[in-house]
């Protein structure tokens, strides 16, 4: 699994591919659009390319607008941005009024890991999970970013895509994909390890480590947040022990979803490897990455006492 | 312009301030002053201007009209019922659990409704989508908005101004509804945006201003959008807040109006008296 795509190369490669069978498709930008990867589409289809500037505010109410004529908008920015700073205007005039809308977060987490907290996408899960009826996708490798692009066209209503900074793993083999179901890696019997977006990978890193110690996990990937699939959670749980990790606050994000489930349905004991509620310091991402026990080792770390405990 | 349509648009409108007048009745509670101040204007766009069917709702040809200020929404209800888009009893469940009018609108439960207004600084921007869409398909269809002045201190209506003009979207008409009252008080006092014309102008906008209880002043205005080609048209319209109502009239307090002792029969009596010398001029 070395090969690799840049989430940028990815999203131009998907929007060209929808675009020649969608004649729908027009794309939004709050001066986002060429560093979201979209420069084939921008130079190509210009009366369909819609600059507002750096507003993202007005970005999301011209989506709507332009989606009420039955065009199918997309529009991409950082996620502190097209959710964080836009959050009324995705409620009301993307949730509220149900528009077919396709909003992008890209560089979600700390992936702008040396511009600090106002640059960080770590509330984005759990501000669009409060919106109802928004599909909530967060892809994790380079095919199910093909996979999830496809879904999020093909669903008619608003859909959160989160996409990180970190160029996507292209796996060696095709798996097959279900836009309601997450992917179940393994089965084991002493602990379950659920992640999402760029975090699977890191959990994919780790598993040698985990294994060698004499665990046994599944392995959960998750690519839809919303719906969540609880049939995934409630194999999880039989474990009776389920840790989570993800590049966001442990409050609202995934972490929370599968606690609700368990809560609700299947008590089991959890653990959130995310990011604590706080301005998180910045600096080069591998050491932040590692500061919050999100890279391998400390997923490794966390999974083997927890599971040993 | 044809003095009798002129006529019959005031008789309308008046009608429709006599439904509102029942809504806040049957609520015993509504947003009065503003549905007032531009009751006139939206009685010119559903009677004389906007191309729109009451039996077909949805038709693709249609004009677009955005109460951006979407708390002055009993005068849009008035103005669809008025046309036909849904029968007068509902009028009287305004306020009703799961009723089909909210206290803002809600385009998935009236039909007419085009957008969920009532958070102020959302229209104007929904309306450049709207425009922008329409046009991109080759639609002839035009684009309506109305803002309130207080709503202007809202940025985001700056940035959905900036985006009008800078995609010259001529089909779109935005109209300031300038009764210069907000629900604290007198708007240039809390939060000065005048001259509200030459913001707009700077923008790129082609403008009018008139008075926007002067029926023919509003028809003139609307059957000369656009104002100039490639440029979006704005009405900057003086308004007077709770008009037809004398006691609510320039009265802030009355931008929502919760009925006191006789206050419900004098605005029945004052809108049948109104309604009364328009018909015998």
């Amino acid at each position: 699994m070395s090969e690799k795509k840049s989430f940028k190369n990815a999203l131009n490669d998907c929007l060209n591919e929808a675009v020649a069978k969608d004649d729908s498709i027009v794309l939004v930008s709050a001066d986002s659009g060429p560093n979201s990867g979209f420069k084939e589409f921008i130079t190509d289809h210009p009366e369909k390319y819609f600059e507002c500037g750096i507003a993202e505010t007005a970005a999301e109410s011209l989506c709507s607008g332009l989606a009420t004529t039955g065009l199918t908008p997309i529009f991409c920015a950082p996620s502190p941005f097209s959710v964080g700073r836009a959050y009324e205007f995705f409620r009301i005039d993307l949730g509220y009024m149900r528009q077919n809308v396709k909003i992008i977060g890209r560089n979600c987490g700390f992936s702008y890991n040396d511009l600090g907290p106002t640059h960080y996408g770590l509330d984005d899960i759990a501000l669009v999970n409060e919106i109802p009826e928004v599909m909530i996708l967060a892809p994790q490798d380079a095919d199910e970013m093909e996979h999830c692009f496809k879904a999020m066209l093909e669903h008619k209503g608003p859909v959160y895509m989160r996409v990180h900074n970190n160029s996507l793993v292209v796996p060696e083999e095709k798996r097959e994909f279900d836009i309601n179901k997450a992917v179940i890696y393994e089965e084991g019997e002493d602990i379950a390890i659920i992640s999402t977006g760029n975090e699977t990978e890191f959990v994919w890193k780790a598993l040698d480590e985990i294994k060698a110690a004499g665990v046994k996990p599944t392995v959960i990937g998750i690519h839809t947040l919303s719906p969540i699939d609880k049939d995934a959670i409630r194999l999880a749980a039989k474990t009776g022990k389920v840790v989570t990790v993800e590049e966001h606050f442990a409050n609202g994000g995934l972490g929370s979803i599968v606690a609700n489930v368990l809560a609700e349905e299947c008590p089991a004991k959890l653990r959130k490897i995310a990011v604590p509620n706080i301005y998180c310091t910045s600096g080069p991402y591998d050491e932040l990455s590692h500061l919050y026990g999100l890279d391998p080792e400390g997923i490794a770390k966390t999974v083997i006492e927890f599971a040993k405990e | 312009m044809d003095k009798n349509e002129i006529k019959q648009l005031k008789i309308t409108a008046y009608e429709m301030r006599k439904k509102v007048i029942r809504m806040c009745d049957a609520h015993q509670a509504g947003h009065l002053g503003g549905a007032f101040s531009c009751i006139d204007m939206v009685a010119a766009l559903y009677f004389h201007t906007m191309n729109v069917n009451p039996q077909d709702p949805k038709m693709e040809d249609r004009d677009r009209f955005i109460l951006s200020a979407g708390h002055k929404c009993l005068a849009q209800y008035s103005a669809l019922c008025q046309k036909g888009f849904f029968p007068e009893e509902l009028l009287d469940t305004y306020g009703c659990l799961n009723c089909k009018m909210p206290g803002h609108p809600d385009m998935k439960k009236l039909p007419g409704i085009e957008a969920n207004t009532g958070a102020l600084g959302h229209g104007m921007s929904i309306a450049c989508g709207m425009a922008l869409g329409l046009r991109l398909q080759g639609k002839k269809s035009r684009v309506f908005t109305i803002l309130g002045d207080g709503e202007l201190a809202e940025g985001t209506n700056w940035e959905g101004a900036a985006i009008a003009a800078h995609y010259h979207l001529d089909n779109l008409l935005a109209v300031v509804d300038n009764n210069g009252l907000q629900i604290g008080g007198d708007v240039t006092k809390l939060m000065n945006y005048s001259p509200i014309d030459e913001h707009f102008k700077g923008f790129g906008w082609a403008v009018k201003t008139i008075d926007g209880h002067n029926m023919e002043e509003i028809v003139d205005a609307l059957d000369s959008m656009p104002f100039e080609k490639g440029k979006p048209s704005l009405i900057v319209m003086k308004t007077v807040k709770g008009k037809g109502v004398s006691f609510a009239e320039n009265v802030a307090k009355y931008h929502f109006w919760v009925p006191g002792p006789g206050e419900l029969e004098q605005a029945y009596k004052e809108n049948e008296e109104e309604l009364e010398a328009i018909r015998n001029e």
